[in-house]
């Protein structure tokens, strides 16, 4: 064998063994360790690219609810890396050193293809269109000061909806049964005042009877008092000397046995 | 137990009787009746035939005890011996008797210095008459009332006039009603009872009206109007809300205002009842009738007033 051919049969060897070779493999890697950007930037195409794969793997498959999981799965990791496009951004501005001024400008751009291959991958449903459309037309009726004076004074406004007549109808059966509750208030007040005014008449009426009575009686206790004192004279007068006592109950004695007999 | 009773001596209503007619009736031995003694007897006798519900044996108790103590110068108790032989006169049926003791005994009571009850038995003698002689009652009633007016004692009269009043409007003498109505009214003012000199004065109105006597009712309200208190009370507004419903000549008006009111259910139930009647007759003819001549009295009335 000619040195040649063993030149080229080693060279062969050697390519076919590179991969193993871990100087080698470094290389790719070791672009920059101070290269956030890129770091970064790798990352999230390895990401975008295994979401790719996921996505081709749920439109083939039939299970639905196997396809819902892995599309939301899809849209899970869609939402992170989305999150992830400002960080790039700023590191994109970055200046790394030993990148050349035309790299620089380039990665920003680099940055929006990312974003928009994110926004591309495939989550199987209409909703994300959907979704859009419809914040859309919520932004377009919540106006809250809406200066269009056509529109204030539409008679569309002030037209009855299903709800506010309800709340209407409400409104006004309340109000009849609180006028109603009010009216029998009113009929129980009425009477209570009749009776306090024929109170009041009879109290005026007995007022100067009471008076008269009081006087009388003043008048009887008055009386009452004198007889009783001048019993208490005599009494005392008659009590002098005890034969007079003795007087008494020995006629006492005699007008039982007498009585006695003659019952 | 009324046997037990009768056996008893001194509960023997006859034997006091006995006793007391004894000691009052005349003979050779007697001749003065000892009505000091034979008095208490008498009462005892009263009583105990009450009891007993010897009603004609108690009522002649009764007398002979209001005789004795009017022998005895006791007028007082007389009037209330002759009082009880009244109300047991009236649970026998002895109509004229009845009147008559009532009637003596409010001239015992005159006599005895005391006017007011006086007045009151001649006014309960009216109530225990209305079933039997009722035009005796009220012409008791009158004169209790004449009584009461003469003493400047009103107050206690209303529970006459209001007597008076029903006994009239069952009578159907609806005019008369009206005018004890005014009467009553008129004492009460002088009583300065506001709220029962209004009622009085609205019941004579609808009284007027129910006897079909428009004019009168309108004349009725339109003096009511000048007395203060009446005027400026509710029931003076209903007596007009009711008056224009008569001039409207619409008795379903009529009804209406009867029946929305509140001042209704606190006048006298006799007159709530003749409200409820209303409107008695033909109304309508009053709508043509009273609505120039109205307007013309009412101009009238104001012209008086600017003068």
């Amino acid at each position: 064998m000619s040195i040649i051919d063993m030149l080229v049969r080693v060279d062969a060897i050697c390519k076919k063994f590179d991969k193993y070779d871990p100087s080698k493999q470094h290389k790719d890697l070791i672009i920059n360790p101070d290269d956030h950007f890129l770091q970064l930037y790798t990352t999230m195409e390895a990401e975008i690219e295994a979401t790719v794969k996921k996505a081709n793997e749920a439109a083939e498959e039939k299970n639905r609810a196997a396809v819902a999981t892995m599309n939301a799965e899809i849209r899970r990791t869609k939402a992170a890396l989305r999150e992830e496009i400002p960080k790039l951004e700023r590191l994109a501005k970055k200046k790394v050193k030993a990148l050349s001024p035309e790299d620089l400008a380039a990665r920003p751009d680099l940055v929006v293809a990312l974003a928009a291959r994110i926004d591309d991958i495939p989550e199987g449903t209409m909703m994300g269109a959907k979704k859009k459309k419809k914040i859309d037309k919520s932004h377009i009726e919540i106006k809250i000061d809406s200066a269009a004076a056509d529109e204030a004074f539409s008679s569309e406004r002030y037209e009855h909806t299903a709800e506010s007549a309800a709340y209407q109808e409400e409104f006004q059966h309340r109000k009849n049964k609180q006028d109603q509750n009010l009216d029998i208030i009113s009929e129980g007040l009425s009477t209570l005042k009749n009776m306090a005014e024929d109170i009041s008449e009879e109290l005026d009426k007995q007022d100067p009877m009471v008076g008269e009575m009081e006087e009388k009686i003043d008048k009887a206790t008055g009386d009452l008092t004198k007889n009783n004192a001048r019993m208490k004279e005599v009494v005392s007068k008659i009590r002098s000397g005890r034969n007079f006592c003795i007087d008494v109950i020995l006629l006492c004695v005699l007008l039982g046995i007498a009585a006695y007999i003659y019952k | 137990m009324g046997d037990i009773k009768h056996r008893d001596k001194e509960n023997d209503p006859d034997r006091m009787m006995r006793k007391g007619d004894k000691l009052t009736k005349l003979s050779l031995t007697r001749w003065t009746s000892d009505w000091a003694r034979a008095t208490p007897y008498y009462e005892q006798a009263a009583n105990l035939f009450k009891i007993a519900k010897k009603t004609e044996k108690a009522k002649e108790a009764h007398e002979r005890a209001a005789m004795g103590q009017e022998r005895l110068a006791s007028p007082w108790h007389a009037g209330k011996h002759m009082e009880s032989a009244g109300a047991l006169a009236k649970e026998l049926g002895l109509w004229n008797e009845v009147a008559d003791f009532f009637r003596r005994a409010s001239e015992l009571y005159i006599e005895s210095g005391k006017p007011q009850p006086a007045a009151e038995a001649l006014s309960r003698g009216g109530r225990a008459l209305e079933d039997g002689l009722p035009d005796e009652a009220v012409k008791m009633y009158l004169e209790a009332v004449g009584i009461f007016e003469e003493e400047q004692r009103e107050q206690m009269a209303f529970d006459t006039y209001r007597s008076a009043t029903s006994l009239y409007i069952k009578l159907q003498r609806y005019t008369d009603a009206a005018t004890m109505l005014l009467r009553w009214g008129q004492s009460a003012d002088k009583c300065k009872a506001t709220s029962t000199q209004c009622k009085t004065c609205v019941g004579a109105v609808i009284v007027y009206l129910y006897a079909q006597d428009f004019k009168q009712a309108e004349q009725c309200q339109n003096d009511l109007s000048m007395i203060d208190a009446y005027f400026q009370s509710e029931q003076n507004r209903f007596a007009e809300q009711l008056l224009n419903a008569y001039r409207e000549g619409n008795p379903e008006e009529v009804k209406h205002v009867v029946k929305s009111s509140g001042v209704i259910n606190h006048l006298d139930h006799m007159i709530i009842r003749l409200a409820k009647q209303l409107p008695v007759g033909d109304i309508s003819h009053l709508a043509e009738s009273s609505g120039a001549g109205g307007e013309a009295a009412a101009e009238g009335l104001e012209e008086d007033d600017l003068t």
